[in-house]
């Protein structure tokens, strides 16, 4: 049987407005509790009216993963006592979610797409003192307490760590492609991933935010169950809490049954019905998913399926960069090739995104001019580009400083002293052997920290080795 | 047709009108009486005593009503009759009462009711039970029973703003000989309405008369964004349908309300009132409604499993009732649960919850839900053939306290067999007083189908004359 995984995502819909109440779903910069009112508060009397928006973005997911949507959908409460739900219900769906038997391909592998259901985001549990098992006391912000919420649950059909990984990053993609979610505004995607090895009982383990800790937990747990197995311990039934920092998962409660939540039809909010023309008008405005982009790329910037891919799915925001450039300078091979080898390879050793760096697109365009012209060397545009997402400054004017501080004078006094290291390369070079020239332009190059032309390193080398023949 | 009822609400319109008024010191003569109505009756939860600070001017403040303690009104005291609730002060007015204050009304305070609504009697109340004006030894009925007491009552221009999810709009006007309208579903938005069961929670007024319960209705109806369930009509003045044509209308008397167990002077009351119908041209004729005889148990299903989600909220941290930061969550609101609960509302979480427990949910809850369906279209197939059906508003008339405590729950519960059938089907219904029996009332209640909440005016106003 081997190892099957399936997965639960929790997407926070890039709405305006939170799923049942007017509140602002963007909390960034507010106060704990600022974005709430008597509704995402659950206050007596208050009641739930419908954000259409976000059973539209669930629609485009829906379409994005081949999923049938259903014609009519309902809410229903599922009801347990938790500090983070402020009616200790929860409004979602149930019976009938939004879609159902949809698929998403990863490589190789079709991972079925059991369902896509809408339901509110609970409160943010802030624990004081401990974490969730131990904590000395929790602070409730109900800011985030009804951010709709688009809930995609895999078949197990998983049965590495990683390919769940490559499953979340595409889907990731597509998410951000279809415009529902927005990481910039602090949105969030949790999963919950359910592990079972060898078809023993499913452990769950909840709540994992970050792609790289889904990977992380279950290869974890993939440890442990074998572990157990070892050891002759029956794997139970059960959820457990993946401590990021730790890198481990703890059992939060033993499952001896499935929780029973006491659903009922949330009889606040009527029936939904889809009808033909709402598809068809969802359908018509459906952005541009991220393998179509893939394949205009290719086709329309005549650049490499790789690095489409790369451009692509790295980072939605990076693909706009790209094209963006391109519409401004041309040449899509070459802003290609700079933007995911070297700029992106700059971002990444910054751990930054190229929305929040201080790259834009002008500067960069700036750049990728100042090499066409000549005016700098390839060689020392690839330094140049490290300190111009450091700082973000005008790489025309990077590249002048850099110019300036290597005067010719600077140059003979690096020259004379490679010339001094280098005795061998350099009688070598004066009994003929051309190869040796390049091994000092080499090094030369790497005293200046590959600012200098190597051009002008070259003749200023040669000025030096002629004058030493002519001694 | 000339109603034989003075409207004191009528009569005190004319005098504005006139300027007869001094609105200086209406409120608060009003809110006195008010006071000294509470010594006799218990009708009020909570009197508005803050009017006298209100930023609202007195020459605004043209219309008493009093409001159900389970509709939110702002900066006043709202407890839906629960001391989960007890210091509650919602921060936003219900849209009905909203709506009121907009045309005129002032609020002089809210009633009293049993726990959430969860009675037929206004007997399980967390802040003592109003009486029966007409004889204070018995009940007013419930839940709206404050409301229905205060309507009774009142010897000034007054109305009630209540609310029914089984009937408890026309108990209490029937045991108090008041005029109960509980609109169609949807008519008056809910928004603010603390909810007992959502699917058939209707706010609706009681009155003296019907011109009372009609300009009450006039005011408080009409579309409401806030509230998903709410009805997109369009605003009409029910008062103008008094005394509207009503000749040729078809009334159905259901015999299943009449074979039964109760009173048989209160069934002889409601026929009695329809013969004298006959000179204005109405018909009747019976008919049959088989499945009335599985609405009780269909209700209380369906009402308790939502009652029991609803009730989840009531945990003792963001507003109400607080305790002593002890111990985990599930202890914390556990023990405050257990104190502030009464013995009903208790009752009711339970089998509601185990009404939609997985295992016992298809054969309870959604079996419920189907029973629920047959039974609107029952009525629907009816209304095929007449424009109103006519049932004792309640099976007897307003019992004593002690012969209440008599009762066991599933008794008490049988007592709604009359109202339970229209508030499942979310059907407009209005009661009528049509007699007496040994000095006490007794109610007459005519259902329509939906929407049809004007012909029940003209047909109620019809009784008056």
């Amino acid at each position: 049987m081997g190892v099957m995984i399936g997965l639960e995502v929790h997407c926070q819909l890039n709405t305006e407005s939170k799923l049942f109440c007017g509140d602002s779903s963007d909390h960034r910069g507010k106060e704990p509790n600022e974005c709430t009112c008597p509704i995402c508060l659950g206050y007596p009397g208050s009641k739930p009216v419908i954000n259409k928006k976000a059973i539209e973005h669930g629609m485009r997911i829906a379409m994005a993963l081949s999923c049938r949507i259903a014609d009519e959908m309902f809410f229903s409460r599922k009801t347990y006592f938790y500090p983070d739900m402020s009616k200790n219900y929860q409004i979602t769906q149930y019976e009938i979610p939004l879609c159902s038997n949809g698929y998403l391909t990863v490589g190789e592998l079709k991972v079925r797409i059991r369902r896509v259901h809408i339901e509110e985001d609970p409160a943010r549990l802030q624990h004081v003192g401990g974490d969730i098992t131990n904590a000395e006391y929790t602070l409730i912000d109900y800011n985030r307490s009804g951010i709709a919420l688009a809930e995609i649950v895999t078949e197990p059909d998983f049965t590495t760590p990683k390919q769940a990984r490559q499953f979340l990053e595409i889907l990731l993609s597509i998410l951000e492609h279809l415009g529902v979610y927005d990481s910039e505004k602090e949105a969030t995607i949790r999963c919950d991933a359910n592990i079972s090895l060898d078809g023993g009982e499913r452990v769950e383990v909840k709540n994992i935010t970050g792609f790289e800790n889904v990977e992380k937990a279950l290869n974890f747990e993939i440890i442990r169950q074998n572990g157990m197995k070892r050891m002759e311990v029956v794997v139970q039934r059960e959820t457990r809490h993946f401590d990021a920092e730790a890198g481990n998962t703890k059992s939060l409660r033993k499952k001896e049954y499935e929780e029973d939540y006491g659903y009922i039809f949330d009889p606040d909010l009527p029936t939904i019905r889809v009808t033909a023309g709402w598809l068809e008008s969802i359908k018509k405005t459906q952005p541009e998913l991220p393998d179509q982009r893939v394949l205009r790329f290719v086709k329309d910037y005549k650049i490499g399926d790789y690095d489409a891919h790369v451009l692509v799915y790295t980072d939605k925001n990076l693909a706009d960069f790209y094209e963006l450039c391109c519409r401004k300078y041309g040449k899509p091979e070459v802003v290609a090739k700079w933007t995911m080898n070297y700029l992106l390879k700059s971002l990444n050793w910054r751990r930054e995104r190229i929305n929040n760096s201080k790259v834009r697109i002008d500067t960069f365009v700036e750049f990728l001019r100042l090499i066409e012209s000549g005016k700098i060397t390839e060689r020392f545009a690839k330094e140049l580009i490290k300190e111009y997402v450091d700082t973000g400054e005008s790489p025309a004017m990077l590249a002048e400083k850099g110019a300036q501080e290597l005067s010719d004078s600077d140059l003979d006094v690096v020259v004379e002293k490679v010339l001094q290291e280098n005795r061998k390369a350099a009688d070598e070079f004066r009994s003929g052997k051309e190869d040796a020239l390049k091994f000092l332009i080499g090094r030369a190059l790497a005293a200046t920290q590959k600012r200098a032309d190597p051009n002008r390193l070259r003749d200023m080398l040669l000025k030096h080795l002629n004058a030493s023949i002519a001694q | 047709m000339v109603s034989l009822i003075r409207s004191l609400v009528k009569e005190h319109l004319e005098r504005l009108a006139a300027g007869d008024v001094n609105l200086d010191d209406f409120a608060p003569r009003v809110i006195e009486k008010a006071r000294s109505m509470q010594g006799r009756y218990s009708a009020f939860i909570t009197i508005n005593e803050r009017l006298a600070s209100e930023k609202t001017p007195k020459q605004q403040m043209k219309l008493p009503f009093s409001v159900k303690d389970n509709i939110c009104t702002r900066g006043l005291r709202t407890t839906a009759g629960s001391k989960i609730l007890d210091n509650y002060v919602p921060p936003f007015d219900a849209t009905a009462v909203h709506q009121i204050k907009n045309a005129g009304g002032f609020v002089i305070g809210k009633t009293a009711m049993d726990e959430f609504g969860f009675g037929t009697f206004s007997t399980n109340c967390a802040y003592g039970a109003p009486k029966n004006p007409i004889d204070p030894s018995r009940v007013c009925g419930g839940s709206s029973g404050g409301a229905a007491c205060v309507a009774a009552a009142a010897e000034f221009p007054h109305i009630a703003i209540a609310q029914s999810t089984g009937g408890s709009i026309t108990a209490p006007a029937a045991f108090t000989g008041t005029v109960g309208m509980t609109p169609t579903y949807g008519r008056v938005s809910r928004w603010g309405l603390i909810d007992y069961a959502n699917s058939m929670d209707r706010i609706g007024v009681i009155g003296k008369c019907v011109y009372d319960a009609a300009l009450g209705l006039s005011m408080i109806a009409g579309y409401d964004p806030l509230d998903s369930t709410s009805l997109n009509a369009q605003k009409t003045d029910y008062t103008t349908l008094i005394g509207g044509d009503i000749r040729k209308l078809r009334i159905g008397v259901p015999k299943e309300y009449f074979n039964g167990d109760g009173s048989a002077v209160v069934k002889k009351n409601a026929l009695d009132l329809l013969q004298r119908l006959e000179r204005f041209g109405v018909v009747w004729e019976e008919i049959s409604l088989p499945y009335t005889k599985y609405a009780i148990s269909a209700y209380y299903l369906i009402a308790l499993a939502e009652a029991s989600t609803n009730l989840a909220k009531f945990s003792g941290l963001r507003y109400g009732m607080e305790g002593d930061l002890d111990g985990n969550y599930e202890e914390y609101f556990a023990d405050l649960r257990g104190r502030s609960f009464g013995e009903e509302a208790k009752r009711r979480i339970i089998l509601g919850t185990y009404a939609r427990m997985s295992g016992y949910r298809d054969a309870y809850y959604i079996k419920a839900l189907k029973v629920r369906a047959k039974i609107i279209a029952e009525f629907k197939g009816a209304f095929a053939r007449v424009d109103a059906i006519a049932t004792p508003s309640m099976p007897i008339i307003a019992p004593r306290f002690d012969d209440v405590e008599k009762l066991s729950p599933i008794d008490a519960y049988g007592m709604d067999r009359m109202t339970v059938p229209a508030n499942l089907a979310g059907l407009p219904t209005i009661s009528v007083p049509s007699g007496s029996e040994g000095g006490m009332p007794t109610g007459v209640q005519f259902i329509a189908d939906h929407e049809r909440d004007g012909m029940l005016i003209a047909l109620a106003g019809a009784c008056e004359a």
